[in-house]
């Protein structure tokens, strides 16, 4: 045996539980999926199933529900991505400019991402309560209508877009953080000897520098934004008329609720080319070098 | 040193490995049967549960022995519910689990449940409703160890002070029809200048489902057509926007809220609330308030009084070998005594005739009026194995007609969810 490969074979014992672990719960499930997305699997008779060619997918094209879940994770992530990103690298700016205290701001800031989705949704169900909720009281109190953010069909899911960016904010600013401390300090010395103003500073020394953590942090975005599912499912039920529901949220209900694990796995397919294709655009956009 | 690193890889993946693998359900014992339900063993109905299975143990000490598994369901019903669901992949069900009254048909045409006719020695006792519900393809599935119902709790001194007369209040014998009900909350509104009655619109579940469709029963209308083969010509037809028409007016003239203040009735925010029997358990938390129960209000076309029934049952899973100890188990879970302790401990209304006499004395008159009730009007949910999604549909579009603005086409609202109904029984 030479020495590459007992190398080979250390690092392949090493990898096993791993590459076991994400074979049982990753690659199997989902070649699996693609298969029922072929059948008429339904849940309490697996023993029956058919294969049914492109049936579901037909039937899915069709689904009005399924285009209202598309249409509203558009507007989701159109709207999350530059509220969240925007607010994280304000936050990192903001800490990352004094040096002092602010580890109670990082804190602060960081806290909602460490609590769980669904203690935040809960949280946020009872600020937003239309008659007894904070915010409606404190509109109320400064002269502003009490606001339905939760059951009114055009409000809902910016309210859900709001509350997402704010439980994630915190964590991409940590991200920022990391990036803006890793630009030398040398180069900002260097700008200012060459009297270059706060604004131009940050436009061609900062974000150009800043780049490959920007670009990492829009494709981990992108991708959770589109899995949305928890805010929802706490907050409205997928409410009112079907302003808030999601694709994961209605995979989820047709295959657990309904049953119908061949008609979901169908969307799931469909729903993970799209996100495919989402992101290789975005890789396209941001040439994948820079990172 | 290499091979020792290894040596520790190979350990740790083998011990994850092993770690992962699970035990089934079933026991080796020929005698003992696992019993798995859907509640805590915290609540008042895991305790009678327990408390009942304890006495079947020492029953039958020596011939069969029973084991409970509590699997606490949660709100929007996953828990319990997924846990089955996987039990079923993996073959893993218990001898007798709970199922919910809509489930029947499912489970029963899946093949997950068994008939068990012979097993129970009291059919004759059981209310129609219980054997109704638990029935799938003539044979008997389930039964139901308790019945629910549904009421319009009324504030006392809210209606005294707004100048409604109690005494001339409607009762199960003489119920008020749709008409005569907004009256009386045009009268509260007036009063008192906010929403008169908590329907509880956010409850976006299987109560907008349970609690609605009697009115439509009433108005005779349906869901779906009698052999649950078609949706279009029923749930689109004239009795069906009579109905919503009804519910619309309830919030356009706001007689009731989509947003209503937690335990508004309770904290006596509103005059009145549709609520099931579990509202008289927590009402015994408030004390001061006084309040009454009135039966559902009618659809002036017919006058005829319908109220939702239905709750869990047990069950005999199709794949147990122990047919005669899980049989045993069931019958004596639905003797008179069991279903007794089971229905004053959860305040729950009664699954059997000789229930009712052994609690009528014991429980409160408003109790009283539903188990009345019950006994006059219990209509059972349709028995489908697409229940799940007619159900949701059905949810929605009374979700959905509560927004009037966007909503106002009734027809049109109805024909959209007629075409989604429409897709799942074919």
């Amino acid at each position: 045996m030479n020495i590459n490969k007992r190398e080979n074979v250390a690092a392949y014992s090493f990898l096993a539980p791993t590459l076991i672990l994400l074979g049982l719960f990753l690659i199997i499930p989902a070649v699996l999926a693609i298969y029922y997305a072929f059948t008429d699997y339904y849940l309490l008779t697996p023993d029956r199933r058919q294969f049914v060619g492109l049936d579901n997918f037909i039937e899915i094209f069709k689904d009005p529900i399924f285009k209202q879940s598309l249409k509203n994770i558009l507007i989701f992530v159109t709207c999350v991505i530059p509220i969240q990103v925007g607010s994280a690298l304000g936050l990192a700016l903001l800490i990352n400019k004094q040096r002092k205290g602010n580890i109670f701001f990082k804190v602060a800031f960081f806290s909602p991402v460490v609590l769980s989705l669904v203690v935040i949704s809960v949280l946020w169900l009872y600020l937003l309560n239309p008659s007894e909720g904070l915010v409606n009281n404190v509109l109320v109190n400064i002269g502003l209508n009490p606001q339905p953010f939760l059951s009114s069909p055009n409000q809902a899911i910016y309210t859900i877009v709001f509350v997402s960016a704010w439980q994630g904010a915190g964590y991409q600013m940590l991200i920022f953080l990391a990036g803006l401390q890793n630009i030398p300090n040398t180069v900002y010395e260097a700008a200012d000897i060459d009297g270059v103003n706060k604004w131009q500073r940050f436009i061609h020394i900062t974000m150009p520098l800043l780049k490959p953590t920007s670009i990492l942090i829009m494709i981990t975005t992108l991708i959770a934004a589109f899995k949305l599912i928890i805010q929802p499912m706490v907050m409205t039920q997928g409410g009112p008329m079907n302003s808030t529901i999601t694709p994961v949220y209605y995979i989820y209900q047709t295959g657990f609720s309904d049953r119908m694990i061949g008609y979901a796995s169908a969307m799931t397919v469909i729903f993970g080319i799209l996100i495919g294709i989402v992101t290789l655009i975005q890789s396209k956009v941001t040439k994948e070098d820079d990172i | 040193m290499k091979r020792m690193v290894v040596l520790v890889a190979w350990a740790l993946m083998t011990l994850i490995i092993t770690a992962c693998g699970g035990d089934g359900a079933g026991s080796k014992d020929n005698n003992a049967v696992s019993l798995w339900v859907h509640t805590s063993d915290e609540t008042p109905e895991g305790k009678a549960m327990q408390a009942i299975v304890d006495r079947f143990n020492q029953e039958y000490e020596g011939t069969y022995s029973a084991d409970i598994e509590f699997i606490p369901r949660s709100e929007s019903g996953g828990g319990y519910e997924d846990k089955i669901n996987a039990a079923l992949t993996t073959n893993s069900l218990p001898d007798v689990l709970t199922l919910d009254g809509p489930n029947t048909a499912a489970y029963a045409e899946a093949g997950m449940i068994a008939a068990i006719d012979e097993y129970i020695t009291n059919k004759d006792d059981l209310l129609p409703s219980i054997i109704q519900q638990g029935t799938y393809d003539e044979k008997l599935y389930a039964v139901g160890f308790s019945e629910s119902g549904v009421g319009i709790f009324y504030n006392k001194e809210m209606f005294e002070e707004a100048g409604v007369d109690l005494s001339t209040l409607p009762t199960v014998e003489e119920p008020w029809d749709w008409d005569q009900f907004m009256a009386l909350n045009e009268t509260l509104v007036t009063k008192y200048d906010k929403p008169a009655i908590d329907m509880g619109f956010n409850d976006q579940s299987e109560w907008l489902m349970y609690a609605f469709s009697p009115f439509l029963w009433s108005q005779g209308g349906n869901i779906v057509s009698e052999d649950g083969s078609t949706a279009e010509g029923v749930f689109n037809d004239e009795n069906a926007v009579k109905t919503l028409t009804f519910i619309q007016t309830m919030i356009e003239e706001g007689y009731s809220t989509i947003t209503p203040v937690e335990k508004g009735f309770h904290t006596e925010e509103y005059a009145m609330k549709l609520g099931g029997s579990w509202t008289i358990a927590e009402m015994e938390e408030y004390p001061d308030v006084a309040y009454g129960i009135m039966p559902y209000p009618t659809s002036p076309d017919t006058d005829e009084l319908v109220s939702p029934s239905g709750s869990w049952q047990y069950a005999m899973s199709a794949t147990t070998d122990k047919e005669e100890a899980a049989g045993a188990l069931i019958d004596f879970m639905m003797s008179t005594e069991s279903l007794t302790e089971i229905t004053l401990a959860n305040s729950v209304l009664p699954a059997a005739y000789s229930v009712i006499e052994e609690v009528q004395g014991e429980v409160s008159d408003e109790m009283n009026i539903l188990i009345e009730q019950n006994a006059a009007s219990a209509h059972a949910r349709p028995v489908l194995s697409q229940y799940p999604q007619i159900s949701r549909i059905f949810q929605q579009t009374i979700s959905d007609v509560t927004y009037y603005e966007e909503n106002n086409d009734i027809q049109a609202l109805l024909n959209e969810k007629v075409q989604q109904m429409e897709n799942v029984l074919n």
